[in-house]
């Protein structure tokens, strides 16, 4: 059964926490719960973004996620 | 007064033709962010790389596309492009803009921002050039609550969808373009507002075959005008093409190609070879028409497109990023698009792509990247569609055929005595 919203977001946010890359793609978050739909997936993780815990990093090209503080920041380099 | 010398980026003015040069020198007696942009170029000319450090985590809450965050990588001399974050605005439909609503977004361009604009980015979005941090919140604001206007796609988005004239300015439009344009992109904000795929997804819509907005070359899904019946054929107007009545593509080319040829200009350049004349009438043979539109295009008061319109769907096209160009693949020759249902069949193909994209597509790869790893019939099956002679693009080179064990009678399946019985070892 898939997780339920909150528990998904505990996981994803764990994730980019803890993942040794600092910035990671909205498909490295699926395996946090197999069962989730990649739609559940993007959802709670742009939640995450809407809560202020996490923030969208973007190349212009693609976009990734980071757990706040972990992105490269050009701006405070 | 010029802040730097820049004696290469002053080359770029000589020469017939407008350069951007003369308009960031005439933009800076304005805006003094603009020298510092022409310092920072011709440092780059100098040392052959560039000094542009491109993107980061800036942004308008809620939204993760729109901006494109670049910082110069030499703050100390050119500090007025120390921040230089690009915004993307959502065109409308066909860019068709009043000058009251372009006059208000450069009013509001020079006073947030470097007051440069790249009339449009090649997705479509209405670019402006050049901002810093502290403006972005309050530029969006203004630009959405006193302009009524949107950030466009960036990213791992839906990127701002763009269409051609249709219906408003061009005869050929077998669909409305705008409409489809318009529904979609308001049905799909979220996809371009919020990175929803493994990498951008691009819609573009075309009225015809011409392709004006080339969504065959250039977007993931393009739905491109098409007809299911027949060419109509004014076989008066044929007449009067023939006995030279009208000039050669309505005077547009030199007199030296001559006078109207049906033959030499129109019948024998049909790359299907699907017309001909019989005595004085033109005849086409329909079921082999490509869509090519020359017929159409070199003969328009005689020849027209069919009354039954709708459009051909295409998918994975994409510019040179990692195995080279590529153009659309035609996956289904004829949907209706209508708005009265919302664009149901349109929107049904669309999201059956999103959902096994989502799920097979890797991180950074095209659709048609994808649809190339699988193979064409791979993803036919996901789609469910039934492969069709229009889907081949040549003859097989692989002799082979490969057979799936649910299209053999009895499977993989079989009695060994009964086969022995008749093929002794």
């Amino acid at each position: 059964m898939a997780l339920s919203k909150d528990e998904l977001k505990a996981k994803i946010l764990n994730k980019a926490m803890t993942a040794a890359k600092p910035q990671l793609y909205v498909k490295d978050f699926y395996e946090c719960d197999p069962e989730s739909g990649p739609r559940d997936i993007k959802n709670a993780a742009n939640d995450l973004v809407k809560d202020g815990k996490m923030v969208f990093w973007s190349s212009g090209s693609t976009t990734m996620y980071a757990a706040v503080g972990r992105a490269k920041d050009e701006e405070h380099r | 007064m010029p802040k730097h010398d820049t004696p290469m980026m002053d080359e770029l003015e000589k020469g017939p033709w407008p350069s951007f040069v003369t308009d960031l020198k005439r933009q800076a007696v304005k805006n003094d962010q603009c020298w510092d942009i022409l310092g920072q170029m011709e440092l780059s000319f100098r040392d052959k790389m560039t000094h542009w450090k491109h993107g980061g985590i800036v942004g308008v809450f809620g939204y993760g596309g729109g901006i494109v965050g670049r910082y110069s990588d030499v703050p100390e001399q050119f500090p007025g492009v120390a921040h230089f974050h690009t915004v993307r605005l959502n065109q409308p439909s066909s860019k068709f803009y009043n000058t009251e609503m372009l006059r208000k977004v450069c009013d509001l361009w020079e006073r947030r921002g470097s007051g440069m604009t790249n009339m449009h980015g090649s997705t479509g979005d209405l670019v402006l050039l050049g901002t810093r941090t502290d403006q972005l919140e309050p530029l969006f604001y203004e630009l959405t609550h006193d302009l009524n206007w949107d950030l466009g796609g960036s990213g791992s988005n839906l990127r701002t969808p763009a269409c051609c004239l249709g219906k408003a300015r061009c005869e050929f439009a077998c669909i409305d373009t705008q409409a489809v344009c318009h529904g979609l992109t308001m049905k799909y904000q979220d996809e371009i507002h919020r990175p929803a795929f493994p990498y951008k997804f691009k819609f573009k819509f075309s009225g015809c075959p011409n392709d004006c907005v080339a969504a065959i070359a250039r977007s993931d899904f393009s739905l491109i005008g098409t007809w299911r019946d027949n060419i109509r054929i004014n076989q008066a107007e044929v007449k009067k093409y023939v006995a030279g009545e009208y000039k050669n593509n309505a005077g547009g080319i030199s007199e030296s190609f001559g006078k109207f040829n049906i033959k030499k200009d129109v019948i024998n350049l049909c790359p299907t070879r699907c017309m001909w004349m019989e005595g004085e009438e033109l005849k086409i043979d329909d079921a082999e028409c490509t869509r090519c539109m020359h017929c159409i295009n070199a003969m328009p008061r005689a020849l027209r497109p069919g009354l039954v319109k709708g459009a051909s769907v295409m998918c994975g096209a994409k510019a040179p990023i990692l195995d080279g160009a590529q153009m659309g693949t035609m996956i289904v020759p004829f949907v209706k698009v209508d708005p009265d249902t919302e664009f149901e069949e349109v929107v049904f193909y669309i999201e059956k792509i999103w959902d096994w994209w989502m799920e097979v597509g890797r991180n950074r790869e095209r659709v048609g990247e994808t649809m190339q790893r699988v193979g064409l019939p791979t993803f036919l099956k996901v789609m469910e569609i039934e492969p069709i002679p229009q889907h081949v693009k040549r003859p097989r080179e692989n002799p082979y055929v490969f057979w799936a064990e649910e299209e053999v009678e009895g499977g993989w399946q079989r009695n060994v005595q009964e086969f022995r019985a008749k093929h002794k070892m």
